[in-house]
């Protein structure tokens, strides 16, 4: 009985230790996601201008990241953190004052260097207001619309929301699929990790190895489980917006399968003594199985929820 | 005196009627309308549409110009989650109006098939499609204009979105069914 609970003890610690890797290389996806500063620099006559170094700081922590621009007078700078940068350039004498640009995905920022005594405004594309005045003076304006400032403003700070929000519930989209396969694995294993017999007369118990396996996947899986819960609970919100469609009925089932993957575990532990003791699973723990079935269950709903409506269609060519 | 007079008469006359004149732009506006993309995957097929867009229609000298925009936002797919992972990827809280430009002779207006070449801004970008064919139909003195833009993804950067690895088709067709007031 010592050797089962130290193989229990050994294998739960391995798959702890898995768990913990896993999440923390899904994490450092999720939350260091950074993005590719491009764009051209050009003089006010709108020639290129090679070999000006741009650089694009920081506000928020003052971290520096340049680049050379290229003959063509493009530039690329890689790997910048999502958030407000102040980005200038110099080349000799010119030089392009610093502009502010907001990184919420791939961005071009072109530059205008000037000699310093008459410089002029830098011409970043990222709008204040989307508002392209018709080159026919007769032909309508967006103004001549109607539409409120609120409607037509430009939201960066919304958009890099929008940009967080989207690639955590990617990794919570991944993580729940993969989450899938030992989950699946586990309702399979249960039957043959449950001891035979009643209380009382002979119980014919289930191999080490059988239990083992099937404490371990259930332990995968409760750990992978709220790795990917995680990523949606924490996702950034976007105010007023009231929810509807499958999304509902996806957050819905997690007030199924979020408890029942807390209980199911604690189940599987009691069985799990119960059984070590050379008794059947009795009393509460007996439901193991039966709550482990309608999580699976509610969690597989979940997937088609989000999913739905669905059309199989592979054999089309993307 | 007299004809000062008259002089001045005719030129209060003339200033009051080369407005009119001036006015005789006709102006449409539009009544009500129906913008839906398709987007199409493997398991999916979705159409999202918005009823928000506003539009106006300036014919002068011959001529007529038209703007249709919307709000990136107001395309609604059936499923919250969906429209925001959709504002996320056309950069629509940046770029929140999609807008339609076009320009053709006010002669074309009363043919059955009007093709007009387009201007369309989303996403921080703007592409243009030239020869789109529209279906008028006249009701009273609305005018129906239905059709199809062939827009694509890739002619607004958009990386497509992909649900199980799987990217959605690089065709989002945009079905237009709108109807126009002549005012």
């Amino acid at each position: 009985m010592l050797t089962q609970k130290r193989k229990f003890a050994v294998t739960m610690r391995v798959l702890l230790l898995c768990s913990l890797l896993a999440t923390l290389v899904f994490a450092q996806k999720g939350f260091a996601e950074t993005y590719t500063l491009s764009g051209k620099v050009s003089d006010s006559a709108g020639h290129a201008v090679p070999s000006a170094t741009v650089t694009a700081k920081s506000v928020a922590n003052g971290k520096t990241l340049t680049a050379e621009t290229g003959s063509d007078g493009t530039y690329s700078i890689h790997d910048l953190a999502g958030g407000d940068y102040e980005v200038s350039a110099v080349a000799g004498e010119l030089q392009a004052p610093p502009i502010k640009v907001t990184l919420a995905a791939a961005q071009t920022t072109d530059l205008v260097v000037t000699p310093a005594a008459n410089r002029v405004e830098s011409l970043p594309n990222a709008p204040q207001q989307q508002q392209t005045p018709p080159a026919n003076p007769n032909a309508p304006s967006l103004s001549d619309l109607g539409f409120t400032p609120q409607q037509t403003q430009a939201n960066a700070q919304l958009q890099a929301t929008l940009a967080k929000r989207t690639e955590m519930l990617k990794i919570h989209q991944r993580l729940g699929l993969i989450t899938t396969i030992p989950m699946a694995a586990a309702v399979f294993t249960g039957p043959l990790a449950k001891a035979k017999g009643k209380n009382g007369q002979i119980i014919k118990e289930p191999t080490d190895a059988n239990l083992d396996f099937h404490a371990a996947l259930g332990g995968l899986t409760t750990a992978l489980y709220f790795t990917t819960a995680s990523y949606a609970i924490f996702a950034p919100r976007i105010p007023n917006n009231p929810k509807h469609g499958g999304i509902k009925w996806h957050e819905a089932l997690a007030w199924v399968h979020g408890p029942g993957m807390v209980l199911t575990p604690v189940l599987g532990y009691m069985a799990y003594k119960q059984e070590n003791s050379g008794e059947k699973a009795h009393g509460i723990a007996a439901q193991h199985g039966t709550v482990a079935y309608i999580t699976a269950g509610a969690y597989g709903a979940a997937i088609v929820a989000v999913s739905w409506p669905i059309h199989i269609k592979f054999w089309e060519k993307q | 005196m007299k004809p000062i007079l008259l002089l001045g008469l005719a030129l209060v006359a003339a200033s009051i009627a080369a407005p009119a004149f001036a006015q005789a732009d006709t102006q449409y506006v539009l009544q009500q309308s129906s913008l839906s993309y398709h987007m199409s995957h493997p398991m999916h097929e979705v159409d999202g549409t918005s009823h928000a867009a506003r539009g106006k229609g300036i014919c002068h000298a011959g001529q007529c110009d038209f703007l249709i925009a919307t709000p990136v936002k107001s395309f609604d797919s059936g499923d919250t989650n969906r429209d925001l992972h959709m504002l996320e990827a056309t950069r629509g809280a940046q770029f929140p109006m999609v807008q339609v430009r076009t320009h053709f002779a006010e002669s074309d207006i009363n043919t059955p098939t009007l093709y007009a070449d387009l201007e369309v801004q989303f996403a921080g970008q703007t592409a243009h499609y030239t020869h789109v064919s529209f279906q008028r139909t006249q009701q009273g003195n609305a005018v129906r204009i239905t059709g199809t833009i062939p827009a694509l993804c890739s002619d607004f950067k958009i990386d497509r979105p992909s649900f199980l690895t799987v990217p959605i088709k690089n065709e989002i067709p945009v079905r237009v069914d709108m109807t126009w007031l002549k005012q």
